[in-house]
């Protein structure tokens, strides 16, 4: 009796265990069924073409900001009172944990008709253009003129177009000049101004840095490094066109940064604890005075400095590209565009809501520049002529598209390298700059990751 | 007429198996298939985008040499033997003092139990970080001491001490439990104690301890599952950093599966930690011989 007892006490410590562990293997499993299902019981409706009926109801899925979710609003109201036989449900939220949800919807069968996507998901789950719908089909909808052809030969697999861009973007240094001015430092055009403004911020205080960089700024921030020294891309033809000495050379670059107080550790923007640097307290009160970034994300940077509450109304200035070599360094790519799915019922009526907000006067003017400069000529039209959008971020642009001329390679963004916080840049900037490898062990660790990636 | 009474006979035997037919329906098809199936694919290249193309060993092969894997269950290992203790004696000792008649003692049940409801929440996040960072609530109190700044992330230990404390700190369902065992001791035994001359320590440890030894057994089985299956507190507050310091295997379990779509490898690696999690509960049930008092039986 005793022994059966215990026996049954095992056993059903057994279940609960399975129960508990069980977990991830059941997720995996009724993702895979429910596409299974998915995709046998529907047909990509797109496969037809362009009917010319734009009507029924569609959803709308993006992330972004409160800013974006306002003006998108606004335009898919407007939308709807021009199509009034279109109802349109709209899908948004924060960009935190959005790849992983969109990426298993796609997946499933379940994603929204009209889609906001950044340009790598292309790459990652159009799976060889199947995913997504061919919007060459509905080019007398959208009005694909707009656009720049190598814009949208960006966006195009198999011949089939995935995506229409909605915005370019680059990398630029931003500057908070209040700080600049406290620490009695100029602002950095080159190799020795940045390493003399880390010297001065030091002597200021230990606390204050000129930049900040976390890992994937660091991951830019070195192919920006090696193309102004080198000027090669990182990546061309499917092939890293850097050899591991050279990448060492970057990193041993970044650990002089690290070491002459211009940037502070990985472990330092670690312990503010922060979700990221536009929202790091360093930043909003001056205490980090740089960053490298996206001129797309300038205004939220720009925002979190001038309406610090403990510092308020910081001046946040455009810098010039550092020189850091003979050539000028740094890419530009697609920030995100747009993409209907191919199981879409009514991809004509999401092909009008896309035209409208990209190539139509009235959509361009509601939602401005909330995504960023477009591409579309007649948008930047619209903007220039009415004076709309932010101005900050519209000089950047013209700066970043003007200088940067490299292209990037859209594994760049594979997860498997820029997976936080398990992605090859991740792991081998925080070691880099933990001490728990040398330069020349992230160089080759770097170089196996882009590679393995790119199925070298 | 006997056909009915013979099918009413044989309905009123199966009565207990009918009645657990539909939990045993969704037990087969929401846990016994995903399990099975899940041991499948942990022995292919299952990806969610690209499907299956190789099988083999290779995940387990993987799991054993990459050094950034081991870590994870070296890490999780670190977490699970400081983390069940220190809940488990922290639970035990608030439940042993709210057995009290103290006044108020039913506001403090109450308080004590809430962060255990509170769970991985976003704004348990947002505190623990306010608690912990470089400017955080921590050091402000430590600097009035004129204790210098601590970056609790920059260490690998102190990084993993900030997610142990969260869950040590949500030790309100194991203390209830206990509590429920303390109020089962008889009141017989501590006055033959006293009058025998015992103190509070010994009649503690001889008496209290020994008799809830079932509840303490049984807390320690459910902590331990929990403590390896952690995933709310790295992925909150830390994201498994620094330098991959609190990264636990569930957090890179749900990483390969839902931001890399890497559903062969996940598999393999949750397969591995219930291999794990059942091993130690075994070894659990085996110790229990030689440590669990049961006071129904011959009293071991």
């Amino acid at each position: 009796m005793k022994n059966m007892k215990r026996a049954a006490a095992l056993a059903m410590a057994s279940v609960t265990a399975i129960s508990l562990v069980g977990c991830g293997g059941s997720s995996s499993t009724e993702t895979t069924a429910a596409a299974d299902t998915k995709a046998a019981g529907e047909n990509g409706s797109a496969e037809g073409g362009n009917s010319g009926d734009i009507s029924g109801d569609i959803t709308f899925s993006w992330w972004g900001g409160d800013s974006r979710h306002e003006a998108t609003e606004k335009a898919i109201e407007a939308f709807q009172t021009k199509y009034p036989s279109v109802t349109v449900s709209p899908e948004y939220g924060a960009w935190s944990g959005w790849e992983e949800k969109q990426s298993l919807n796609i997946l499933g069968g379940n994603s929204a008709d009209l889609m906001q996507i950044n340009w790598n998901w292309i790459d990652s789950y159009s799976n060889n253009g199947t995913n997504f719908a061919d919007l060459n089909q509905y080019a007398d909808i959208i009005d694909l003129s707009q656009f720049p052809e190598d814009a949208l030969a960006q966006c195009t697999v198999d011949g089939k177009l995935m995506a229409v861009p909605i915005a370019m973007t680059g990398r630029l240094f931003y500057w908070n000049k209040t700080t600049f001015d406290e620490v009695g430092c100029d602002i950095p055009t080159d190799e020795a101004s940045l390493l003399e403004a880390g010297a001065k911020f030091k002597a200021y205080n230990e606390d204050y840095y000129p930049l900040a960089l976390g890992e994937y700024d660091r991951a830019i921030f070195l192919v920006y490094y090696l193309e102004s020294v080198y000027g090669k891309n990182w990546v061309e033809n499917g092939e890293l066109q850097y050899t591991e000495e050279e990448i060492q050379e970057g990193m041993d670059f970044i650990t002089k940064l690290e070491e002459n107080h211009v940037i502070p550790t990985i472990a330092t923007i670690a312990g503010d604890m922060a979700d990221s640097l536009d929202k790091n307290a360093k930043w909003i009160n001056g205490v980090y005075a740089g960053i490298y970034e996206w001129d797309s994300s300038a205004s939220k940077f720009q925002k979190a400095i001038v309406e610090s509450t403990d510092k308020p109304n910081q001046e946040f200035v455009q810098g010039d590209f550092i020189k850091f070599g003979d050539y000028d360094g740094g890419f530009t790519k697609i920030s995100m565009a747009f993409a209907i799915s191919a199981k879409s019922e009514h991809p004509e009526a999401a092909a009008a809501l896309m035209n409208y907000m990209l190539n139509d006067p009235e959509g361009i003017e509601i939602i401005g520049t909330e995504r960023g400069i477009p591409c579309s000529a007649e948008a930047l039209k619209v903007l220039d002529e009415k004076g709309l959008g932010n101005e900050l971020v519209k000089a950047a642009n013209a700066a970043v598209m003007a200088h940067n001329k490299f292209a990037l390679d859209p594994k760049f963004e594979h997860n498997d390298l820029k997976a936080n916080p398990d992605g090859v840049y991740y792991k081998v900037f925080s070691k880099l700059s933990a001490g728990d490898i040398d330069s020349a062990a992230a160089a080759k660790q770097l170089a196996d990751g882009v590679n393995e990636v790119l199925g070298n | 007429m006997q056909n009915k009474s013979s099918f009413s006979k044989t309905l009123t035997e199966n009565a207990g198996f009918l009645f657990i037919v539909p939990w045993l329906i969704g037990f087969l098809v929401f846990k016994v298939y995903p399990f099975a199936s899940s041991l499948y694919y942990s022995f292919t290249n299952y990806d969610l985008f690209t499907g299956i193309t190789k099988t083999g060993l290779m995940n387990y092969q993987k799991i054993f040499t990459d050094s950034d894997i081991i870590r994870a269950f070296a890490v999780t290992f670190k977490y699970a033997i400081f983390d069940v203790p220190l809940k488990l004696i922290f639970a035990l000792f608030i439940a042993y003092i709210l057995n009290f008649k103290l006044k108020g003692v039913n506001f403090f049940r109450t308080a004590y139990y809430i962060p255990s409801i509170l769970g991985g929440s976003i704004a348990i996040a947002i505190l623990w970080r306010a608690i912990f960072n470089t400017d955080g609530l921590i050091n402000t109190v430590l600097g009035f001491f004129g204790v210098a700044k601590i970056n609790w992330m920059a260490g690998a230990n102190s990084a993993l001490l900030v997610i142990i404390l969260l869950r040590v700190w949500q030790f309100g369902s194991a203390m209830v439990i206990f509590l429920a065992a303390l109020k089962g001791v008889s009141q017989d035994l501590y006055e033959a104690a006293s009058i025998d001359g015992a103190g509070k320590w010994t009649q503690f440890f001889k008496i209290t301890v020994p008799i809830i030894t079932p509840v303490i057994f049984y807390n320690l089985i459910t902590q331990l599952c929990q403590a390896f299956q952690e995933f709310n507190s790295p992925y909150l507050v830390t994201k498994g950093g620094p330098n991959g310091a609190t990264t636990l295997i569930s957090l890179l379990i749900y990483n390969n599966a839902f931001l890399r779509h890497k559903m062969g490898m996940a598999s393999a690696q949750a397969w591995i930690l219930f291999i794990i999690v059942m091993t130690l509960t075994a070894v659990a049930f085996i110790s229990q011989k030689k440590w669990v008092y049961y006071s129904d039986e011959d009293g071991r």
